[in-house]
């Protein structure tokens, strides 16, 4: 039984998740993307201020920017009802933004960086909004 | 003064040994949903680890044998090798997800590829295991597993609110998020606390330090004292994530994600210190997996075991933890997230506790094996009771984790 339940587990795990979307998944990308972006902004901060390796900035910003070319992706593939279909828009292009900033993040002047946190930190709060919007 | 000695040693290694990938994502993540609420949960399961680990120390220094060497001869073959499957499925998936760690955190140090950083890491770790003497494995990984404490410093840096925190360890009715995610998140810090192969991993560790009545002081003090400073690394990293991520609505899905709080508080030296600390304690813990996994294969089938032996002289104990890396390092190698297969390991490691626990308490108990050092009133009234709870947690780790879709809500 456990065997089996390790099983199916990995393979669910492992599945990705697109597909047609409700309101309830929709509200769960925006959870993600909204961490995904909060997470960069502050990571893009201690960057600005000299809090944080070069190697880690551009490691860890590399792994959240997968993370929001994921979202992208299963966005952009997913179905929703007509109602939800301009905030599933809305999320796939939030998505594609804050990846783009993500994968600039370590290569800039700590000018374009300080840019670069503000932009994330507003596409967090855009996030949190459509997400509240759909619960 | 080598008794001082033995102790110290004994608590760091606790330390460094008590806080592993799943320690680091549950806290982290608990701390970023649910503020400190979860606090208590921690102790809890810290207590339930010294409860049953002094146990496991005793009966390996009463017996001179490790736990499940006496599984099988109490429990009977079946039930034995019941207890050996479910073991080595957990086992081996902890393994990869410390692995995947050990590879994350070199990654986030040396900016190489994390798909050749695995085998590198794995490399490294089987090296290791085959070189270091026993102890010096455990002082190696203890010691600068010990950095974590940097995480103590970075909570009290954050300036959490000390009295939402002292409210954090009362349990009660909980704010924000749905029940069945705090329940969830209950379960895994349980899990997470009480995995199965600290337990192998101690007694068997008692038998390779030649542990005797002499050392049943030893084996209360070590226990106690280390779990319980394992459970301040938990408590510190559940405040940093409780104090910087949740208000921030960082969710942390990444193993970097903690090394940032550490980073924010104290800057490079702290994001250093939280790397190094987080790769000694996840590469100690893929050696303890290995290690345990092997030493149940050999205590089980009645091999010859042990790292004090020559590679030679236990070969199928030496090729059972090196077969055990290789099959880790496949499963990593397939690109599966490790903080993913971290979460799924924590909860099946959680199905799996009754097998582990239950034999322990029985054997304990049993005055053949344990003559006057049987369990005490205060011993049993505890295994007993945390017996029951892992019974209740089993029940509920998988149906939970389906929810809740693994904590997400």
């Amino acid at each position: 039984m456990l065997v089996l339940g390790v099983l199916v587990a990995l393979v669910a795990g492992g599945c990705g998740g697109s597909g047609s979307l409700g309101a309830k998944a929709l509200a769960q990308q925006a959870r993600s993307l909204q961490s995904v972006a909060a997470e960069g902004a502050l990571l893009a901060e201690d960057a600005v201020a000299g809090k944080t390796t070069q190697i880690y900035t551009r490691e860890h910003s590399s792994a959240l920017q997968g993370a929001a070319a994921k979202a992208e992706a299963a966005l952009e593939s997913a179905r929703t009802e007509p109602a939800l279909a301009p905030k599933l828009r809305e999320l796939a292009v939030l998505a594609g933004r804050i990846g783009t900033a993500l994968e600039r993040l370590a290569g800039v002047s700590k000018d374009q960086q300080r840019a670069l946190a503000r932009e994330l930190e507003a596409a967090a709060h855009k996030s949190q909004q459509i997400g509240t919007g759909l619960t | 003064m080598k008794n001082v000695l033995g102790v110290a040693l004994g608590i760091l290694s606790a330390i460094g040994g008590f806080v592993d990938i799943g320690d680091l994502v549950f806290n982290t993540q608990a701390g970023a949903t649910f503020g400190f609420q979860l606090l208590w949960v921690v102790v809890i399961g810290v207590v339930g680890i010294i409860v049953y680990s002094e146990m496991c120390g005793r009966v390996a220094a009463v017996s001179k044998r490790p736990v499940f060497d006496l599984v099988r001869e109490r429990m009977g073959f079946g039930a034995g090798l019941a207890t050996l499957i479910a073991s080595e499925v957990v086992n081996l998936m902890t393994c990869a997800a410390e692995i995947g760690g050990v590879a994350i955190c070199l990654q986030l140090l040396s900016g190489l590829s994390y798909r050749l950083l695995i085998p590198l890491a794995v490399l490294a770790l089987a090296l290791a295991s085959w070189v270091l003497p026993f102890r010096w494995i455990e002082r190696v990984f203890g010691y600068l597993g010990l950095c974590l404490l940097v995480f103590a410093v970075a909570a009290i840096k954050l300036h959490p609110d000390w009295g939402r925190v002292a409210h954090g360890f009362v349990p009660g009715s909980h704010a924000g998020g749905s029940l069945l995610v705090y329940l969830y998140f209950v379960v895994g810090l349980l899990g997470a606390a009480m995995t199965p192969y600290e337990v192998y991993f101690y007694s068997s560790g008692a038998v390779e330090d030649r542990w005797g009545l002499k050392d049943l002081r030893l084996n209360k003090v070590t226990s106690i004292i280390g779990y319980s400073l394992g459970g301040f690394l938990s408590f510190a990293l559940m405040i940093v994530a409780g104090a910087l991520f949740l208000p921030r609505g960082i969710s942390p899905q990444f193993l970097g994600t903690p090394a940032l709080a550490a980073e924010h508080a104290l800057g490079q030296v702290g994001l250093l210190l939280a790397l190094v600390g987080i790769l000694f304690a996840v590469g100690g813990a893929a050696v303890m997996t290995s290690f345990a996994g092997a030493y149940n294969l050999a205590q089980f089938f009645g091999w010859r075991w042990g790292k004090k032996e020559r590679p030679a002289a236990a070969p199928r104990f030496t090729l059972s933890w090196l077969v055990i890396f290789a099959l880790a390092l496949i499963l990593v190698m397939t690109g599966y997230d490790p903080v993913k297969l971290t979460e799924y390991s924590v909860i099946f490691s959680v199905v799996a506790l009754p097998l582990t626990y239950l034999p322990i308490l029985l054997i304990a108990n049993d005055q053949t094996y344990m003559g006057r050092n049987v369990n005490g009133k205060l011993a049993n009234t505890f295994g007993f009771l945390y017996f029951v709870l892992i019974l209740a947690i089993a029940v509920a780790a998988i149906p939970l984790m389906l929810l809740t879709h693994g904590g997400q809500g």
